[in-house]
């Protein structure tokens, strides 16, 4: 099987874990999507570059990671969520309230700034070790973990999270 | 006993410690309401981050990322890829940006598009998994039983041919005659018959006859043409391939 098969068939399953740390990097659904788009051609085209002995989703994620700054830095901005005031006029409703929940957590993690953001992402919602994420961010374990913990602390002051 | 310091919470939480020092923790724990009630909503920050976003793992893939991962698909170039800028990217289109070795795949892509859209009409032959459309319903049901050399005019599915690809797996050509009519390729892996290939048939026309395949659209024609190793089956090995379950 030549590479850029195994890089497709592995990306086809990565599908939806991609789309998932894209929607947390990247807020809005059409945006995470675009990114997603812009990952998928990349891996493609970097396909060569993958060594079957490496982890696919870490090689994904890297150039995830590394697609959504490049586009940080083309706008130039950090990039600003719509629609909380839309989804606040609709009947609040079991699914409407969790949709309400979903928002509120997507409006906070654009408020960190993208070192945070980024570790929160790896983390927390796709689950990687400290090590894997320091590696994949090139940066040291403690690096990682200092960011981790001032963005928790942000995100539960923002969101008042309560136990 | 050394105090438990933050670094060594957030560790407990995400479920980084060795077993020592979580037990460390957790006669900790056992002992200081406060330090539990930092445990507590650190775990429920992270049930919060993982509620807002692993419904996106349940969610349809859309059908511009999927396309971009079918078999047959050249890649972009890498120049136009690492210029490319996300915002850039246009959305409900296939991207233009595909190196196009010949007519066939050209006809690939646009039967592609196509077949998107029958997708989407969805009458319950085709299924998305993770991205990928595989047969459903009386399609999934006639490739598992159908034979080529049983023919049978009023079945809502013919089968063209059944061959061996060159990565191993059973493919077969089929049309499904229910309208919309269409013809695809099905590929027998261990999730079922993904579908590299679907589009609306094509009449069959009188020029060139090729074996059970005949009427097949080109983009079909042209993906049996990129797989085929050997020779199609003949009706004995393709009662012993149904028989062996198409592995």
């Amino acid at each position: 099987m030549h590479s850029s098969d195994a890089v497709r068939e592995g990306l086809i399953a990565l599908l939806p874990r991609l789309r998932r740390l894209a929607r947390a990097l990247a807020g809005q659904a059409a945006d995470a999507d675009d990114l997603v788009q812009v990952v998928l051609e990349r891996a493609l085209a970097r396909s060569a570059q993958w060594r079957p002995d490496a982890a696919l989703d870490k090689w994904v994620f890297a150039i995830a990671r590394n697609a959504w700054r490049d586009e940080l830095r083309a706008r130039g901005r950090a990039q600003h969520l719509f629609a909380p005031e839309e989804a606040g006029d609709t009947v609040a409703d079991g699914s409407e309230t969790r949709h309400v929940r979903q928002l509120e957590v997507a409006e906070a993690l654009a408020m960190l700034p993208p070192d945070h953001r980024e570790v929160v992402a790896l983390v927390l919602v796709e689950g990687l070790s400290y090590d894997e994420a320091a590696a994949l961010l090139d940066v040291p374990v403690g690096t990682v973990t200092s960011r981790l913990a001032r963005a928790r602390a942000a995100l539960q002051a923002h969101l008042g999270s309560d136990a | 006993m050394n105090p438990i310091d933050d670094d060594i919470l957030q560790a407990y939480v995400d479920g980084e410690l060795d077993a020592a020092a979580r037990a460390r923790v957790e006669a900790a724990l056992a002992q200081d309401d406060a330090l539990a009630r930092r445990v507590r909503q650190a775990r429920a920050l992270g049930a919060q981050l993982r509620d807002a976003f692993d419904p996106v793992l349940e969610e349809p893939v859309p059908a511009r990322l999927s396309a971009l991962l079918q078999p047959g698909v050249a890649p972009a170039t890498s120049r136009a890829v690492e210029s490319g800028r996300v915002a850039r990217v246009a959305r409900h289109r296939t991207p233009r940006r595909w190196l196009m070795p010949g007519a066939a795949l050209a006809a690939s892509v646009a039967l592609l598009a196509a077949g998107l859209w029958w997708w989407n009409a969805g009458d319950g032959v085709v299924r998305m998994r993770n991205g990928v459309p595989y047969a459903a319903g009386v399609l999934d049901r006639a490739l598992d039983r159908a034979l080529a050399s049983e023919p049978d005019a009023q079945a809502p599915v013919a089968i063209g041919l059944s061959f061996r690809a060159d990565d191993g797996h059973i493919c077969r050509t089929f049309t499904v005659r229910t309208p919309p009519e269409r013809a695809g390729l099905a590929c027998r892996s261990t999730a079922g018959w993904a579908l590299p290939v679907l589009g609306p048939a094509v009449p069959p026309e009188g020029g060139e006859l090729r074996q059970a395949a005949s009427g097949l659209p080109p983009a079909v024609q042209a993906a049996v043409d990129a797989r085929l190793r050997g020779d199609v089956f003949d009706a004995e090995q393709e009662r012993a391939a149904r028989a062996a379950g198409w592995h």
